[in-house]
Order: structure tokens, then sequence, then C-alpha cells
């Protein structure tokens, strides 16, 4: 009787494991799949992750028409934006973060927008003119164009 | 002065290179691109932008740190010495706004309340308020000047010094001397910058021209070593400049930074012995960095030379050379969780070493130590939420050349030997 307790008691702990790995998985595969966005009236187009990270350390200001970047971003903690940072930029959060400030609190430059969502995301990428950022798939949308970037 | 026109010059010299690399990068990118969504839609833009309302170009950010200090043998941010003092609070409000495409306004307000040197009450001061205008927009960089109260690029860190959250320890370390803080902090005046990005990594470089605050009792009393005197220091046009180079993003960040500052003694009343009395300091400082994904590390070595002039009668002049330096090593547990190791050491004068010159000529009055400080600190930081932070951290400090006057003001009460026990909690946004 006992034996049939602690084996049903593995079987669950088993089929819990499996369905947290399955989660695992595909959560892995949601955030391997960031896309960079811009909005649909951007004028210009990235050729590397050099110039994609000049853009998100605030050293590249204007597109090629001279209209100024607008860049949206998630909180630091937020696992697209770590994947973000480090898969499209191949850096770490905390670098970031560290430049940012130095503009911040020095007034030599206005840091990213901070949005609480991929929704709210997709929205302001959608609705500012010049603007950029990144969601966590792809999606059929006519007012933001995907930057593939290498 | 004559320093600075050479320097101008070959500022000049090298801006003009910059520039025309600069300009044939730029055509030849531009002939390379090919434009996504040329169908122009220039009336469209025209009317999106009188329809922006000017609150987007908007932004308020700020700073709020509270630090809780113990110690044994001296005091630290008021009264810490075998007791708790809660004597370092930091509030900091800016805002900046993007007036036009390529001109911005900026403007910080400050709180402090820093032990004995800003009384229980604390001060508030403008840290910066400037325009920037970038008169040169380049497809790989830019080139402008800002005028106004500007901070001064100094080290990796004097230019946020009193911004928590973006150092690793609660004690800056001693390069970043707190008695010459308000002189170093920012000047009033005017800022050239340039930034560039090549293949190989990023270069920034900034030439800081104007007016220190000098007026600051603790720097005073470091140099003549009375509080008896009535005057102040004000300070002459010096400059401070700094070129910096970061790879990848700020995984590597190497620096260097020079200082020129040239201060004279104002009386407040005829008999004034100082009343002659002028300083000049030069100040060479070499930053290297290391940001990497677990480990971080950081070194610099700071030398100084300082000139002091016409003291008082019966007090020779005196140029020591100050040597600064430390080297620190971090490693994150996990990404919001940081330890920080520093071996820092301070000599004020690197021809009295271990201070037994100063000992010798004033009689055994000022005590040998107070020449030379050696830090080993141990820190933790925990960043709960990218906007709060909370960290502690232990130093076993030797010597006391770092200590403030204004908190321990009877220097035969202080002693060698100490440590210091801190906590400090800080939000921003």
């Amino acid at each position: 009787m006992i034996l049939h307790f602690i084996k049903k008691g593995v079987l669950k702990n088993r089929l819990s494991m499996l369905l947290l790995c399955i989660a695992l998985l595909l959560s892995t595969q949601a955030i391997e799949a960031v896309e960079v966005i811009v909005n649909a009236n951007t004028v210009g187009r990235l050729k590397d992750s050099n110039e994609l990270r000049a853009i998100f350390s605030l050293r590249t200001l204007y597109w090629i028409n001279g209209e100024r970047i607008k860049v949206f971003v998630l909180p630091d903690n937020n696992v697209v934006h770590k994947a973000f940072v480090k898969e499209k930029l191949g850096m770490f959060p905390h670098q970031l973060r560290r430049t940012w400030d130095r503009m911040t609190y020095t007034g030599t430059g206005q840091p990213p927008v901070t949005v609480g969502s991929i929704t709210e995301m997709l929205d302001k990428v959608q609705h500012t003119n010049n603007a950029i950022g990144y969601i966590d798939r792809r999606i059929e949308n006519e007012s933001i164009h995907y930057f593939d970037v290498q | 002065m004559n320093r600075f026109i050479i320097l101008m010059f070959s500022n000049i010299l090298c801006m003009a290179c910059l520039l025309s690399f600069s300009v044939c990068a730029q055509e030849s990118a531009i002939a390379s691109e090919s434009v996504i969504d040329a169908p122009a839609q220039e009336e469209n833009r025209l009317w999106e932008n009188l329809k922006k309302t000017w609150k987007d170009d908007i932004q308020v950010h700020g700073f709020l740190s509270q630090g809780l200090f113990s110690s044994s043998g001296n005091n630290v941010y008021g009264k810490s010495k075998d007791s708790v003092s809660a004597g370092l609070t930091e509030v900091g409000l800016n805002i900046s706004y993007q007036a036009l495409n390529n001109l911005s306004l900026a403007a910080q307000g400050m709180y402090r309340r820093a032990g004995a040197t800003t009384g229980d009450a604390g001060e508030v001061t403008l840290d910066f308020a400037f325009f920037d205008l970038n008169f040169l927009k380049l497809q790989k960089g830019r080139i402008g000047v800002r005028g106004g109260r500007i901070k001064n690029p100094w080290g990796l860190y004097n230019e946020t010094r009193d911004v928590a959250f973006t150092h690793s320890t609660i004690f800056l370390p001693l390069a970043y001397f707190e008695r010459s803080r308000t002189l170093f902090l920012a000047l009033d005046g005017g800022q050239l910058y340039a930034d560039y990005n090549t293949a190989i990594g990023d270069f920034s470089f900034k030439f800081n021209y104007g007016w220190m605050d000098a007026d600051d009792k603790e720097l005073l009393g470091a140099i003549i070593n009375d509080p008896t005197a009535s005057g102040r220091f004000v300070s002459d046009p010096g400059f401070v400049t700094q070129l910096r180079y970061e790879i990848l993003g700020g995984e590597y960040v190497f620096a260097l930074s020079y200082a020129s500052l040239d201060l004279s003694y104002q009386a407040m009343n005829a008999g004034d012995p100082y009343s002659k009395m002028v300083a000049h300091f030069d100040s060479f400082m070499i930053s290297g960095q290391y940001n990497g994904e677990k480990f971080s590390f950081a070194g610099e070595y700071n030398l100084q030379w300082n000139k002091f002039s016409d003291i008082r009668l019966g007090v020779p002049d005196s140029s020591p050379i100050s040597e600064r330096w430390y080297v620190e090593a971090g490693y994150r547990f996990l990404d919001n969780f940081q330890a920080t190791l520093r071996y820092d050491s301070s000599v004020r004068d690197k021809s009295d070493r271990y201070g037994r010159g100063l000992e010798a000529k004033t009689g055994g009055l000022l005590p040998a130590h107070l020449m030379y400080a050696q830090d080993v600190v141990f820190g933790l930081r925990w960043d709960i939420t990218p906007s709060w932070m909370v960290r502690a951290e232990y130093h076993r400090v030797y010597g006391t050349a770092a200590i403030s006057l204004q908190d321990n003001p009877d220097v035969s009460q202080t002693t060698k030997n100490w440590n210091i026990y801190a906590l400090q909690v800080a939000f921003r946004f």
C-alpha cells in the first residue's frame, strides 16, 4: 500500500517534471525568436549588430535621413530584454545600464523609454515615428518592419 | 594658460583629422546604403511633427540613497565611531528636454547630506545645467558643444559619483578623494565633445574648460590644517579632459583623464595670514575596466602634482606628488547579485610615503598616518528590482589620508588601524 503511494508520487513528480521541461523548452523557443522592429515610416537600414549596438548604446542617435531615433526597451530584468541584449547586441544588460546611467545622470543623453510589456512595446513602435524596439515573436503587422540583423 | 593654448591647438588639429575621416566614411556609407520605404512621406512627416506634442521630448529622472555607517577609530559621514550614523543622504532630480533634433537642455538639482561637511541640514546644489548643441552629425559619430554647468569627466566614476547605482561600492575608491569632491565635481564653462564609432571600438573625447567650485572647507582644511582661517578658495579657469575607448559596447573600457586646476585664496579680512596663498593641481588618471557576464575587473592609477605657494609667512612652498591606485574584482552570482573585492591605496606625498616627515616637521602634532591610507574592501550588492538596490560592505583601513577633517576635527584622536561597516539602500527612476 505504502509502495503504491510512493510509486504514485514518483509518477506524479515525473509528469510534472516533464511538463516543466516542455514549458521551459517552449519559453526558450519563444525567447530565441526575439525580433528587432521599427516603425514602418522609418527610413534606414542596419547592416550588422555593431550598428544595432550603437543605436541601443545611444552612440548612433539619428537615422540616415537625419531623423532622431526613438529607442524603446523592456525593463532590465525582463527575460525578453535579456535575450535581446545577449543575442542581438552581443552584450549584457548591466553594460547597457551603465552606459544609459552615465548619460541620464550627467544630462548628456536621454535613455531609451522603458515600456512595461511586449504589447506596449508593439503599440509604441507602431505609433511613434522613427521608433525602434523588439518583440518576442514575428507577427503580421503593416505598421512595423523587421530588421534582420546577422 | 600656455599649456591650455597648446592643448587647445592640438585638440583642434585632432578634430580636423577626425572630421575628414568621418566625412569620407559617411559618403561611402551613404553610397552603399539602400533606403527602405523610399516613398517619401515628406508632407505626412511634416504634419506628424506639427501634431507631436513637446512633451514627448521631455524626460524626468532621479535617484535617492541613504547610507548607514558604523566604524571603529575614526568617524565617517557623521559620528559613526563606536556608534551608528545615518550621515549620507543623496537625492537628485533631473529634467532633460530635446528641444530640436540637435539641441537639448538638461538640469539636475541635488540634495546632499554628508556628515559634518554639509551639516545636519544638508545642502541643496545645482548639479548641472547646460545646453547641448550637436553641431556635426556623422554616420559614425558626432561633435558638439555644451555650455553651462557641466560634470567633469575624470576617471570612471567622477561624473556620476553621487549616484549610488553607478558604482560598485558605497565608498568610492580613494582616488575619488572625498576632500576634493567639490573641486572636481563640475565646472561652469563649456565642453567640447566628440564621439566616433569604429569597427574596433568606440572613442569618446571630452574637454571641459571653466571655473570649478573651490569654496570648500574640507579642501582648505586639508591644505592648511588650520580651522581658524576665515577666507575661502576661488577658482581660476582650468580644464578637465578625457579620452575614452570602449570595446564591444563597454565590455572593455579604457580612459585617460587629465585635469589642470588653479586656485587662489580670497581673504575675508585685512590681517589674514593666508591672503597670498595659491594652489595648483595637475592630475592624471589612467583607467581600465572589464565588464563580463559574471566577472568584472577594474583598476585606476592616479598621479597628482600639487603646488602650494605663499601659504603664509614662515611656511615654505611645497609641491608634493600624490599617488592613488586600486584594483578591484567583482563576481555576479546572479544577474542581480554581485560581490566585490578591492585593494585601494592612497599616498598624499610620494616623497613622504609613511608620513614620518610630517610627524617630525610638526613635532608629533600631526600623526604620520594622515599621509597615507590602504583599504581592503569587501562588498555585496543586491539589485532587488531595476529601481531598488541594497548593498553592504566592510572596510579594513590602515591610515587616515582619506578621512574627513570636519568629521574628525581633533587629529590627535584619530587612529591608524580601523574598520568601517556600511549599509546602503538606493532608488532610481
